[in-house]
């Protein structure tokens, strides 16, 4: 019976737990959140991004912040996982944050965007570009990162176009993004009079794709296309070198990572071309930037960091601009942004959030590393 | 034709991994009963004990660093197998726990190793430290790799080298006993489990061999990747008969063969409901598998 | 058979009635969000303690329950623009049924083979999710209207918290009477002795099967209410992972006792959230935490007095009943 009361009385502590409410800003600084994954397997991507953010902020802060107010982000972890992620972003709207940046998965992306969207908090998504971000007309989340119709028609340029390619395979790995940017190049490659000989998904927890590449194989396509992660990706490459399959090999953007190299290996990765969001090694304006992320964090900017980096630029002119931190105001800013310069040119949005002007570029594995194609 | 016998070839490969991993399973199903869920796990701890081995090489790595990874790691993972039986399950075994209970207990050892190894390693992808070539021969269009091959005759090996030891050797005379009676085998002064103890240790063994064969192979590994591969092994060891040492492997190549037709002929994204589908028919329609014996219903 | 559910302690159970009513009125948007997800785990965990802890079935895919839940709500709603009302009335149906169709050929196996066979239900319903066009396939459903009634709109997080609350508390009233009833005594002497209460007449695989059914309803009650609280809904939600936790939420607790279950459904969702600092740690934690409950409180943190007493094997919970959490 004392037992009973013991937990009982626990329990109530616990729920006492839930009474220790957090403290809001203050009227001196601008609070920022930051919603990316820093846990779970996309960790690292969102540790590359929360860096670049946190470089932006730096910045800003030492100059004297933006309206005479400091700068103070507040991060939150979504693990890349749905439920996390509704967790996370109401944590965030808790915390009174004016804006937030962030977004590595997009299906970790579309139920926050819900509820920054109903707490009428703009959001700048710095990595993910599902079309169904999109789709669901917010007016106040922003894509800084091209959609995968755009993506798509640069694949299907470059097949077409460069490679005089008529036969293509499309793989994908049955994740949400990667399967919405596999259907669009499909319809973009027969809009385009090309062939798609195979459509596949492949399981990305898998390290057999043998049986698959076979399949491609027999096929005897001029080019493959990728839309998977790095990591299944290497593996596909690599097998697909070893069974001799015809054609060249090409990766979508969730596979531009050092990683995929190192996996496939630098004989069989030589010459896989890839469509990415612009990488600061590739623009020439982003070279010092690069090297100031690199002292400052020891460490090689990630894929998204250029990306997250202007995006959150793009977060303090739209505050200098509305010359007010509410949230409303801000949203209005952002929406307003006319030729914004970035690493990639400048960017101004449609009504639904996207970039007027698609960001791909094309890229290629040369001597172990990826270089500008064109 | 060349295509068919080529996906042959693929399930072949596939399908030794999954028999080599079921080895492990159906030994520590036989002697106690017990369904070892983090049997994928140790499979993943025996690719990243390999790899920590293989990583103190600098520049090439020949057949003398494969043979040092693979013994390290089959020590390694063999005495952490013999930890995980003392301090997880003998408690619950001496006890006469419920089976739900240790069925509960394997989830929880197969989860802490899995995220231990998570805190120490990343959880990225980890690239093995070797590469070797893609080299092989081609009988008219099909292309045979020389690492297949090896995998392929290594395998075949250790089968040989296990039916003798259980069937030959006294040690095996005495694991066999406790699997059909382990009362009355302690009363016949064996130290039962002294034994159950070595077939924990030869089954994490087996497991740390394939862990090692598939980083060489397939070059990548994640702390996640035993979870699927575990899940794959055992539906392997109950196609063939849970408790067979042929019939692990015979279930490998009939499951290799099952999700190999199903990707070519349905499509890759439905393989693992047939691996899956074929777990629960035979679960219900013959739950003794192709070579297995019968086993007593209540145990 | 009386049971001290509200006598006793009933001061304290009244308290902690007003703090559940009472927390999105004093915390914050964040605070009533984790209140929230606690509130779903404890009715997904309430149902597979029907199953686990009465009929003791081990089931490791009860996540398929819950997904039957959701997708319902989340297909019925926004492409046939049914009411919220009658698609958690039918997700709950179609859970049970497919609770009932693998319950009736695998519910003849051994516990270890049902766990296994579990799971790879559980796998194969997350990969038609994902594989079929009419789920969605990988982005799943989004846009899923919030539940009304006339032109009252749950709209609020609020709102949506004592929609749950209700739910809860309806579940706790009825899976207790269940407990306690001729059903309830059947699943005990079932989980106790099966051999031995076939031969008094108790007919096993009925009274197993509707365990079953019972808990895949509930899962799928919790199933629907996700759907309309995320408003998106996607197939990794239904993992392994989902399963093992709602698992944990019963086994820490202590299974097979409504209290027990609440308590731990609340732990699984409230650790995290204050580990958040180190929530690499976590599941690692959550895995020895599931052994060491195993090995010296196999009934859990809060076990029933009764189930203590019909223990075989009671010592390691001879010392436990004074220091209940340490």
């Amino acid at each position: 019976m004392k037992a009973h009361s013991k937990i009982a009385s626990i329990l109530l502590v616990l729920s006492f737990l839930f009474l220790t409410a957090c403290g809001s800003g203050n009227g001196n600084e601008i609070v920022i959140g930051v919603i990316s994954p820093t846990t779970g397997q996309s960790a690292k991507m969102g540790q590359d991004m929360n860096n670049a953010i946190q470089m932006a902020v730096d910045e800003i802060n030492g100059k004297g912040g933006v309206n005479n107010k400091k700068i103070r982000l507040v991060f939150a972890d979504d693990a890349c996982d749905p439920q996390a992620s509704t967790t996370a972003a109401n944590k965030l709207v808790s915390e009174n944050v004016s804006a937030v940046i962030g977004g590595y998965c997009s299906s970790a992306v579309l139920p926050a965007s819900g509820v920054f969207n109903s707490a009428g908090i703009p959001m700048v998504v710095t990595a993910a570009n599902s079309e169904k971000i999109p789709e669901n007309n917010y007016k106040n989340i922003f894509l800084l990162n091209s959609t995968a119709s755009a993506q798509a028609q640069t694949a299907t340029n470059y097949m077409i176009s460069n490679l005089k390619g008529k036969k293509i395979a499309i793989l994908n790995d049955n994740t949400a993004y990667s399967v919405d940017l596999a259907e669009r190049t499909r319809d973009a490659i027969q809009k385009a009079g090309g062939q798609v000989v195979l459509y596949e998904s492949v399981d990305p927890n898998a390290s057999d794709f043998n049986s698959v590449l076979t399949k491609v194989k027999s096929k005897t396509p001029d080019a493959t296309y990728w839309t998977g992660y790095y990591a299944a990706g290497g593996l596909l490459i690599k097998q697909f070198k070893q069974q001799g399959v015809s054609g060249s090999f090409g990766v979508a953007d969730g596979s531009v990572d050092q990683t995929l190299i190192k996996i496939a290996g630098e004989n069989n990765a030589e010459g896989v071309f890839a469509t990415m969001s612009p990488l600061p090694q590739f623009i020439p304006g982003a070279k010092n930037w690069s090297k100031d992320y690199e002292t400052k964090f020891k460490q090689a900017p990630g894929p998204y960091s250029a990306l997250s980096y202007d995006g959150m630029r793009l977060i303090i002119h739209a505050l200098e601009q509305a010359k007010s931190d509410d949230p409303n105001a801000i949203t209005g800013a952002i929406a307003k942004t006319k030729g914004f310069a970035t690493f990639a040119g400048p960017v101004e949005f449609k009504a639904n959030g996207t970039l007027t002007k698609s960001n791909f570029i094309m890229i290629g594995v040369k001597n172990g590393q990826f270089e500008m194609v064109k | 034709m060349d295509i068919f016998l080529q996906q042959v070839i693929n399930a072949l490969v596939v399908g030794t991994f999954y028999g080599l991993i079921a080895l492990g399973y159906s030994m520590v199903y036989g002697i106690i009963r017990l369904l070892n869920f983090a049997h994928g796990d140790l499979f993943m701890l025996g690719a990243f004990a390999g790899f920590s081995v293989l990583s103190l090489f600098t520049g090439q790595v020949g057949f003398i660093g494969i043979g040092l990874a693979l013994i390290v790691s089959v020590l390694v993972v063999g005495l952490i197998g013999l930890g995980v039986e003392r301090i997880a399950y003998r408690p619950l075994i001496k006890k006469k726990s419920p089976k739900l209970n240790l069925l509960i207990t394997a989830v929880g050892v197969s989860l802490a190793i899995e995220y231990a190894v998570m805190l120490s390693y990343g959880p990225s992808f980890r690239v093995y430290p070797i590469q070797l070539p893609n080299t092989g021969f081609h009988i008219g269009d099909v292309k045979i790799t020389y690492i297949q091959l090896g995998i392929i005759l290594f395998t075949i090996l250790i089968m040989i080298f296990l039916q003798l030891f259980i069937h030959k050797s006294i040690y095996g005379k005495a694991m066999r006993s406790i699997a059909i009676d382990d009362t009355a085998t302690s009363l016949m002064g064996i130290p039962v489990h002294r034994f159950i103890g070595l077939t924990f240790f030869m089954g994490s063994g087996l497991a740390a061999v394939a862990g090692v064969m598939d980083g060489i192979y397939y070059g990548q590994i994640n702390f996640l990747m035993g979870f699927l591969f575990g899940l794959k092994a055992f539906t392997a060891a109950v196609i063939g008969g849970i408790g067979s040492v042929n019939g692990a492997m015979l279930g490998g190549l009939v499951l290799g063969i099952v999700e190999t037709l199903g990707t070519v002929y349905v499509g890759g994204e439905w393989k693992d409901v047939f691996a899956f589908g074929i777990l629960i028919l035979f679960l219900v329609l013959k739950p003794t598998g192709l070579l297995g014996e019968a086993v007593n219903e209540r145990v | 058979m009386n049971t001290p559910f509200l006598k006793n302690k009933s001061f304290l159970y009244i308290l902690l009635f007003i703090v559940m009513i009472a927390i999105p009125l004093i915390t914050n948007r964040y605070w009533t969000d984790v209140a929230s997800t606690a509130m779903f785990y404890i009715l997904l965990a309430l149902g597979l303690n029907i199953i686990v802890g009465y009929a003791g079935l081990l089931d490791l895919g009860y996540s398929a329950f819950f997904a039957v839940g959701s997708y319902t709500t989340g297909i019925l709603t926004t492409q046939f623009g049914v009411s919220f009302w009658i698609s958690i009335f039918l997700g709950a149906i179609f859970a049970t049924v497919l609770g009932v169709l693998i319950g009736i050929p695998t519910l003849r196996l051994r516990s270890d083979y049902l766990a296994i066979v579990t799971l790879g239900f559980g796998e194969i319903i997350r990969l038609i999710a994902n594989n079929s066009k009419f789920t969605g396939g990988a982005s799943g459903i989004y846009g899923i209207p919030k539940p009304k009634i006339g032109s009252f709109v749950f709209q609020s997080n609020v709102l949506l918290y004592y929609l749950m609350f209700i739910f809860v508390l309806l579940a706790i009233f009825v899976i207790w009477r269940l407990g306690n009833s001729r059903v309830g005594r059947a699943w005990k002497y079932i989980r106790e002795d099966e051999d031995a209460a076939e031969a008094m007449g108790v007919n096993g695989l009925y009274y197993k099967l509707l365990a079953y059914g019972l808990g895949a309803m509930f899962g799928g009650l919790a199933g629907s209410l996700f759907a309309v609280k995320m408003s998106a809904i996607a197939p990794e939600s239904f993992g392994f992972m989902q399963s093992a936790m709602i698992l944990l939420a019963v086994v820490l607790g202590g299974i097979g006792r409504i209290s027990g279950v609440i308590l731990g459904a609340v732990l699984v969702i409230l650790l995290p959230e204050a580990m958040r600092s180190f929530s690499d740690w976590r599941i690692f934690l959550f895995g020895v935490l599931l052994v060491l409950t195993m090995i010296f409180r196999p009934n859990g943190l809060w076990p029933s007095k009764k189930e203590t007493e019909e223990m075989d094997d009671p010592e390691p919970l001879k010392g436990g009943s004074k220091s209940v959490v340490s």
